[in-house]
């Protein structure tokens, strides 16, 4: 609820707004008016961006003490998603059902749990069964992929030109549903298996509520129903998101990417991360291949070459707006601001980022999510000694992190080329972010990365201004954390180890 | 009537070394049961045990007729355990209010209860809004005992409530608790032997890992070569119990 003022935690951003300011008003006289709006303006983009990598880095960090070095491949691979619905969803719909399948399988598992806990298993057997299951399951999957046509489906996005009436008639390598409909099947039976495994056969410290599993029952049909619509509707669905209006299309696709991030953040979690917590170490060697994993995948699918995604038309109509309230009217490419132009779209970057922030605020500050995970921060025994399942809550903030890197991607989609590299800057720079704002505080990445974003956009300044080597430039972020760190080697508003 | 909670020989481990040797313990429904022993005996280990924080390796922990050893820490709190952590393990980012509303187990518990929490400690309604680290010590201690009253619970553990009080605040903390057991049971580490032996219906020894001696208090209370023994508490200081 409503905190009390407490000055000595926001004196250090204090300072910094006010050397920032004094910074600024120095480079305003010397700069000139127009180039300072536009460098100031770049350095918003920019930290927006930084921002929207580091607020998930930082909150996973926080709670769960895991560096993510897989944040930027997930900001990239939200891009490509996001690209991905936004160009031409064939790709995500021949998908979807494969994917849905299997989690449908894997939601059985607290049905299972009752039978599983019955079964007098051996405890030589527990862990053989388990592999056993596992192994059977994954051979389910490969056998469910086979001459299943990825990369065709991979490059309908590519196809040029699109037709009114039926915008997928240039290219449409869905399966037709005679040859498609085993693959859920195989899925669904695999994601079978692994619920059973997940069950654990023969661990009888489970606790079974008695509690009637008319919910688990529930959610499974409902599963099922929207699973056997996604086979059906592969292509009427590919087709009504193209005839769909393009702004609703963007917007729908930076929900689209998120939620896909946010289930995937769910997925490694559960699998990769959380057998490893007591090893943290090996969660960094973990995630470093994650990374390599995903940029090979996306590689593999859509070639290691740049992509420009489409601005929406809410971006991009010809001419200049003469201010911001002009844009809502004209949606032009460009808006004056106080003589300076510059693109709408990035604007909505700067926006975007804000409004994240404001999320995350209103998520940490008044829900029950964000009560858990700031006391969990300091003491998680404690939290898991009032009831709470904390492992469930680590899945829930690595998923919302995972979320925010992969809108941030999407966001960053129409700004920057799209390709495999593309969330590795923002990965270093969402890292150093992380580092000034202090550790798991995401309000000191909010103004960390504000701080990163003006040096870097002033950086490139002076650096163009005095024909210095862009090196210097690129260092000005580094030179930023080193004097915050000399400072408060904790960060700004760092507290984990006050 | 079945005791509410029942160890026995319980072994548990923390990294390599084996803190409890077989501590056995029964706590009877209804009535507080003091856990006694010096510092580093493993009173603590123990109900860190009981709820799986630190899970024993052996022996058996019966809650209200089931066995809970190897569960999780979660599941086993929410069948009904109540945990006051040592130190006055409050959550300083969060304010009085979500301290307390954190530890709801279902919807609306804390409207309920909010009327009797503040009965117990009224200073916790003026302190209300503030942030748990601006509370001195005294307040957190209340803060802690009030955190394990908002769900209905069956069982209270808790780990020295005397620990830097002044004397005032025990005194409070013991009316608090008195009044506590009249609705459930308690299982209570003190080291504050006048508070132990007042509060106490039963007590049990803990000594290098073990549970060597039990009984009634007012038997231990008597037995001044039990006392110094074990807790290492002079006589005179036990003469100043009424
Ligand atoms: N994390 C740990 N690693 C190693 N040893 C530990 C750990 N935690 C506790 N111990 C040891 O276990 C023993 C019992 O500790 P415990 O905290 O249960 O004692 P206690 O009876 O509660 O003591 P006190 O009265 O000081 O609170 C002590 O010898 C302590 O050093
Ligand atoms: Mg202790």
């Amino acid at each position: 609820m409503i905190q009390r003022f407490q000055f000595k935690r926001v004196l250090p951003s204090l300072i910094v707004v006010v050397i920032i300011l004094g910074l600024g008003l120095a480079s305003y006289r010397f700069m000139g008016q127009e180039s300072f709006v536009r460098t100031a303006l770049s350095g918003l983009t920019l930290g927006a961006l930084y921002f929207m990598v580091a607020a998930g880095l930082t909150i996973i960090f926080g709670l769960m003490d895991v560096l993510n070095f897989a944040h930027g491949a997930m900001f990239m691979t939200g891009a490509y998603m996001g690209w991905q619905f936004y160009a031409n969803p064939t790709f995500l719909f021949g998908i979807l059902p494969l994917a849905l399948a299997f989690v449908t399988g894997l939601a059985t598992t607290s049905l299972w749990l009752p039978v599983v806990i019955k079964w007098q298993v051996p405890e030589s057997w527990t862990k053989r069964i388990n592999t056993t299951l596992i192994i059977v399951g994954l051979a389910l999957v490969v056998v469910g992929f086979q001459k299943f046509d990825v990369l065709g489906l991979a490059e309908t996005a590519l196809v040029p030109v699109m037709h009114a009436g039926n915008p997928l008639a240039e290219a449409s390598p869905q399966e037709t549903l005679a040859v498609f409909w085993s693959r859920p099947v195989l899925l669904f039976l695999s994601g079978l298996l692994f619920a059973i495994a997940a069950a654990r056969p023969g661990d009888k410290s489970q606790h079974v509520t008695n509690a009637k599993p008319t919910g688990a029952w529930i959610r499974v049909a409902g599963l099922v129903v929207v699973t056997a619509a996604s086979v059906l509707l592969r292509e009427p669905a590919s087709i009504a998101v193209l005839k769909m209006n393009a702004d609703i299309r963007f917007f729908l696709a930076l929900i689209v990417g998120t939620g896909i991030g946010a289930g995937l953040g769910v997925l490694i979690e559960i699998s990769l991360i959380r057998p490893l917590y007591a090893r943290p170490f090996y969660i960094v060697l973990m995630t470093l291949g994650l990374g390599y994993v995903l940029r090979e995948t996306v590689q593999l699918l859509w070639d290691p070459v740049a992509y420009a995604m489409e601005r929406p038309p809410l971006f991009s109509q010809a001419g200049e707006a003469e201010n911001i309230a002009a844009w809502f009217t004209g949606h032009n490419l460009t808006i004056d601001i106080v003589g300076v132009t510059f693109p709408s779209y990035r604007l909505f970057i700067i926006v975007l980022g804000g409004v994240m922030l404001l999320g995350l605020f209103l998520l940490m500050r008044y829900s029950r999510l964000g009560m858990i995970i700031r006391a969990g921060v300091q003491d998680r025994n404690m939290v898991e000694a009032l009831g709470i399942n904390v492992k469930a809550v680590f899945s829930v903030v690595f998923a919302i992190g995972v979320g925010l890197a992969a809108l941030g991607g999407i966001g960053a989609a129409p700004f920057v080329p799209v390709q495999p590299n593309m969330g590795d800057v923002y990965q270093l720079q969402g890292f150093i972010t992380v580092v000034i704002g202090g550790m798991g505080s995401y309000l000191g990445a909010g103004v960390g990365a504000l701080l990163l974003g003006m040096a870097r956009a002033f950086g490139d300044f002076l650096a163009l201004k005095f024909s210095l080597s862009p090196a210097i430039a690129e260092a000005s972020t580094v030179i930023v954390m080193i004097i915050v760190l000399l400072v408060r080697p904790a960060g700004l508003l760092g507290k984990k180890d006050e | 009537m079945e005791p509410i909670l029942t160890l026995e020989s319980i072994h548990t481990f923390i990294g390599q070394f084996h803190i409890l040797e077989g501590v056995s313990i029964t706590v009877p429904r209804d009535k507080i049961t003091v856990l006694l022993g010096r510092n580093g005996a493993g009173k603590t280990t123990t109900l860190k045990s009981i709820l799986g924080l630190t899970p024993p390796r052996l022996g058996k922990v019966v809650f209200d007729g089931m066995e809970v050893q190897g569960k999780r820490a979660y599941d086993i709190a929410n069948f009904g355990i109540g945990y006051v952590p040592e130190h006055r393990a409050v959550f300083r980012n969060l304010s009085v209010m979500e301290n307390l509303k954190i530890a709801e187990k279902k919807r609306g518990d804390l409207e309920r209860k909010s009327d009797f929490i503040f009965s117990l400690f009224p200073d916790l309604k003026r302190l209300y809004k503030l942030p748990g680290n601006h509370l001195s010590g005294g307040q957190q201690q209340m803060l802690a005992v009030a955190r394990a009253l908002v769900a209905d619970n069956k069982l209270l553990l808790i780990d020295e409530p005397s620990e830097g009080l002044a004397p005032i605040l025990i005194e409070q903390m013991m009316v608090a608790i008195r009044e506590l057991s009249k609705t459930t049971t308690i299982l209570l580490v003190e080291q504050n032997f006048i508070m132990a032996s007042q509060l106490g219906d039963f007590f049990y020894i803990i000594d290098d890992g073990k549970t060597v001696e039990n009984g009634k208090m007012m038997d231990l209370v008597n037995n001044a070569d039990l006392i110094k023994r074990y807790l290492g508490v002079s006589i005179g200081k036990v003469g100043g119990v009424q």
